[in-house]
């Protein structure tokens, strides 16, 4: 059980920026979620920290070591791979016992310390087999069971449930929680599933192009997005965005876009007023689907009309158009509306977003 | 250093956040520990290095020394430099023209023949492949015997007296036997019959393992579209085996340019120098004859044109890969 | 260059000529009027082909099925015509001199050492400088490996002299001489041990494995040589396998180093062996069959039980490439 810190990590692969400058601090005992599209450096974090690629620049602590120039194998750091990487040659068994017997422990300890491990993952039954011989789900158990077995430091998980089908991903989703509840350990969490990430992390690192975009607990993360990229990339729809220019008039800021306007009130809006007096340019506002509601046509709000219509059972998602804007707005499932009919959209100006010409939430 | 960034969501970092090496640091520690691999490979990589240095690399750099001095090779016979005197020698002396001379005509009749039966075979048994599994045994049987015994065995088959083939000869033809050994050029054909028996069933597997890298819907589309068998021959497996067949051009002329093991037990060079082939011509300077500086030389020229052909397969073989991908 | 004027395979897809194809419905008249023929034609074709098959598998077994014969018999009898294909006295007497009078047992032993040795320090250098190159980073590695690889195909005959001298050199040295000199057994397998082929191989191969194995027992924490030991070793056994039939093969087979570095009987090899026993103007032909024949069939024994991978270790060296 650790905490860990990264201090401006860079990593560079030629002239590729996988990671750039980042900092941040992973209180002991922490689950956290590294959250990004693939290709932003999340993957890259987690094998710099576990040794499997050195850091351009930057340092890394566990337990307030630095740990960049020591051998992976003396990090005592744990990490599940998305393909598990089991060794196909050994019994479920011996893959469990490798990394303890690596540590030349005792045979009957390993013997114990493997029980122990199988009993929690409920692989007892498994320990006679090969690899080759087990499901995907099975293979997953494995993998954890060889993490956990000789209590690491710090639990690394490389997108452990990307090749789990569906049904399976959900079931061991929980496991996962149920697991870092027991054992308390440390854990990053690799992740391009923000369903994943908003329910499993206890804080969430949002990353694109190496950087970290923002980072805080789920409901903050979701409820004040930093940035554009934040505000679509979670949420199922993602954050209706449309782009507009914030203008003055007579002291009065307002949102412009397509003939249409909404005043800005910093009272309501919860934006300072100096930054909205700089921010005054080009902007764009963002509502999330289940803030917007419809309303009749006669009604306060944005005109549009309605083009399709898409129930999920739970939630029936509308598609409305806007001035050529294609927005998506969550309703009850019971909702009486039909396509092609007009209606108006109204939302609460405290749960709408203004984002600056630099992308940035205004609120923040 | 440069100035330290906050991201946007650690406003205010603590010292926490403050690195804690200088750069330089930084950068020597980094280096240090990058160095950790090469002591690891340098662990992995000294069996085989050593045993190559001492053995091979050494001895090879070693022979070009040697290839200007004169004898040295026995415990107690000095080694006197000489200068260019060996190479200019090469150039003059008619035993070793006449070596390179057999070893060039052997290397082209003997690749001529078995590529040609070779590619023969593979297409037969590509075509009918009922059985072709006890074939290509039966075939590759030949290469399990070392050279040596398989020399032997054909001095079974080719001697003036009881040779299978003069026993046959007189019985069916009449007359006397024929001289296999014994006469020129007999000799140096009989060896090349013994090499291409030695060799025929290890270049059938070669070109049987080329030639079912051929689609078969090729061969199929072609058929439909009524094209002859030998004309589907040339134009469909000649030009799928024609890399193939360039690289393992460069692959036989190397190894059969070093022809020794047959010719120093069947006919020891003879009759008259007329198997008499490179190898042999250098073991013989070097352990009998005693004029061990032409040999040195001979040795040097032997290795500059088989690397010169190894780089020529790679080639090949790179560009055989740049086109399979 | 001839390079060029190689067809590249993709085109060939246009290779049938067009302007047959479009007559069509006229071919398949032809075709069917043709058919009976034809089928006649396949049947004979097969057969010629069978029977050409055969005669080159006589070709490529008869001369071993030859040696039987001088073996069992008095070497005299060899020269009486016309010729006695079966001995009218099937004798033992041939062994018996070779068993007696020549040291074959001991060459045999030899054989085994020297091939046995050769092969299982070949295997150990060659798969540990296989992984070396496979899987660790070092500073010049592609430059060593391509100084290595380019000695792939010197032949023996090239470096013999300077060998011999390297060889007879240590020889001359305390102690390490008394290991390593000609007519030592170190001398005969070092020089023998030296080819890259298996290098070369070995690296092709473990470059093939999945490299999370080499990440998850890394942080297993396992060092280089239990991975190399406990996850590398046991996944390329195949190739081990064929790495090691092959230099056994080529190793026992050779000739022209141990005919040189081992002139004492004591360490003679049986390929060196059995040639002396060619004597310069008389020779004992039923001996030599009898040892030839002797010496054969044990490989074609276990030729015929691992077949499979004979033939894979022979194309090892050409194809795997």
């Amino acid at each position: 059980m650790a905490e860990v810190i990264l201090r401006q990590l860079t990593k560079h692969f030629g002239s590729v920026e996988a990671v750039e400058d980042v900092t941040l601090r992973i209180p002991d005992g922490e689950f956290l979620v590294l959250l990004g599209p693939s290709g932003c450096g999340k993957s890259t974090i987690l094998r710099l920290i576990a040794g499997l690629e050195d850091a351009t620049r930057g340092e890394i602590l566990i337990d307030g070591e630095l740990i960049n120039f020591k051998d992976p194998t003396k990090r005592n750091v744990a990490m599940v791979f998305q393909n598990y990487a089991l060794y196909p040659h050994m019994t479920v068994y011996k893959n469990v016992a490798f990394p303890l017997e690596t540590a030349r422990m005792a045979r009957e300890e390993v013997a114990e310390a493997v029980q122990r491990a199988a009993e929690m993952l409920e692989i007892e039954a498994l320990l006679k087999r090969l690899p080759e011989q087990l499901s995907g789900g099975q293979r997953q158990r494995v993998a954890l069971a060889r993490a956990i077995v000789r209590q690491p430091l710090v639990f690394l998980m490389d997108e452990p449930l990307s090749n789990l089908d569906a049904q399976l991903r959900l079931q061991t989703r929980l496991e996962l929680m149920g697991l870092h509840e027991r054992l308390g350990i440390t854990t990053i969490y690799v992740t391009h599933d923000q369903v994943e990430a908003m329910t499993m992390g206890q804080r969430i690192a949002v990353m694109q192009d190496g950087r970290i975009q923002q980072m805080g607990d789920p409901t903050e993360v979701y409820d004040a997005p930093a940035n554009t990229f934040v505000a679509t990339f979670l949420g199922a729809p993602p954050m209706n965005l449309v782009s507009g220019s914030l203008e003055r008039d007579n002291g009065q800021v307002s949102f412009r876009f397509e003939g249409y306007e909404l005043a800005v009130d910093p009272a309501t809006s919860g934006i300072a007023p100096d930054t909205l007096d700089e921010a005054v340019g080009e902007a764009q506002l963002g509502v999330r689907p289940e803030h917007l509601t419809l309303a009749s046509p006669d009604a306060e709000g944005l005109p549009g009309v309605v083009r399709f219509l898409e129930p999920v059972g739970s939630d029936l998602f509308v598609s409305v158009n806007v001035a050529g804007h294609a927005v998506q707005v969550r309703m009850p499932p019971d909702t009486q509306v039909s396509t092609g009919s007009n209606v108006r959209l109204a939302f609460d100006p405290a749960r709408s977003h203004i984002f600056g010409a630099d992308s940035q939430n205004l609120r923040s | 250093m440069t100035a330290v960034d906050v991201p946007a969501h650690e406003a205010t970092p603590d010292d926490w956040a403050a690195p804690s090496l200088s750069d330089s640091e930084y950068r020597w520690r980094a280096r240090r520990y990058r160095f950790r691999t090469v002591r690891r490979a340098a662990g992995f990589l000294s069996p085989y290095l050593i045993v190559w240095g001492v053995f091979l690399a050494i001895p090879a750099v070693w022979g070009i020394f040697l290839s200007f001095n004169q004898g040295g090779l026995i415990r107690g016979d000095p080694r006197v430099f000489v200068g260019f005197d060996n190479w200019t020698r090469t150039v003059s002396d008619s035993e070793l023209r006449t070596a390179v001379k057999n070893t060039s005509i052997y290397v082209l009749i003997a690749i001529a023949v078995v590529f040609t039966l070779a590619i023969f075979l593979a297409s037969l048994l590509n075509h009918y492949k009922k059985g072709s599994n006890f074939y290509k045994v039966a075939l590759y049987f030949p290469l399990l015997a070392p050279p040596i015994l398989g020399a032997i065995m054909w001095f079974f088959m080719v001697n003036f007296d009881f040779g299978i083939l003069n026993l046959l000869k007189r019985s069916v033809i009449g007359g006397d036997g024929i001289r296999f050994l014994g006469d020129n050029p007999h000799a140096l054909l009989t060896i090349v019959a013994v090499e291409v028996w030695r060799g025929l069933g290890f270049w059938v597997l070669f070109y049987l393992a080329g030639l079912q890298s051929v689609p078969e819907e090729l061969q199929a589309a072609a058929k439909i579209d009524g094209a002859g068998k030998w004309r589907r021959f040339r134009r469909i497996t000649v030009p799928t085996l024609r890399p193939l067949l360039l690289f393992a051009l460069v692959i036989a002329v190397i190894f059969n340019f070093q022809l020794f093991d047959s010719v120093q037990v069947l006919t020891d060079g003879g009759p008259r120098l007329g198997t008499a082939t490179v190898v042999w011509f250098i073991h013989k300077r070097l352990f009998k004859f005693q004029d061990t500086g032409l040999a040195y030389a001979s040795s040097i020229g032997l290795l500059v044109v088989v690397l010169i052909l190894t780089a020529l397969s790679f080639w090949l073989l790179g560009k055989r890969r740049q086109r399979e991908a | 260059m001839a390079g060029d004027v190689t067809t590249d395979p993709v085109t060939l897809e246009e290779a049938p000529p067009p302007e047959e194809t479009s007559e069509a419905a006229a071919m398949a008249a032809r075709l069917a009027e043709a058919g009976r023929v034809k089928r006649l034609n396949d049947r004979t074709r097969m057969i010629i082909a069978y029977v050409v098959l055969t005669l080159f598998v006589v070709i490529a077994i008869g001369p071993a099925f030859y040696l039987i014969s001088p073996a069992f018999r008095d070497s005299v009898s060899l020269f009486t015509y016309p010729p006695e294909w079966i001995p009218s006295e099937p004798t033992l007497e041939n062994y018996r001199f070779l068993f007696s009078s020549t040291s074959y047992v001991r060459w045999a032993i030899n054989t085994l050492v020297f091939a046995g040795a050769t092969t299982l320090l070949t295997l150990v250098t060659n798969t540990m400088a296989g992984y070396a190159f496979a899987r660790l980073r070092f500073p010049g590695r592609n430059l060593l490996f391509f100084v290595i690889l380019a000695t792939l195909m010197v032949p023996v005959a090239a470096v013999l002299a300077p060998t011999y001298l390297t060889v007879t050199t240590i020889g001359d040295w305390p102690i390490i001489g008394n290991w390593i000199d000609t007519d030592t057994y170190l001398g005969l397998i070092l020089p023998s041990a030296v080819s890259p082929l298996g290098v070369f191989m070995m690296r092709q191969f473990i470059q093939t494995l999945p490299d999370g194995l080499y990440e998850a027992a890394r942080l297993d924490g396992a060092g280089e040589w239990r991975i190399f030991t406990k996850i590398v070793l046991p996944l390329i056994k195949p190739a081990l396998v064929v790495l090691g039939i092959f230099v056994f093969m080529l190793t026992w087979a050779s000739y022209l180093w141990p005919l040189v570095a081992a002139t004492d009987n004591e360490f003679r090899v049986l390929t060196v062996g059995i040639a002396s026993l060619k004597g310069q103007f008389v020779t004992d032909w039923g001996i030599l069959a009898a040892a030839s024949l002797l010496t054969i069939v044990p490989v074609t024994i276990v030729f015929l039980f691992f077949q499979k991978w004979f033939v894979q270790a022979s194309m090892a060296g050409a194809l795997k490439q």
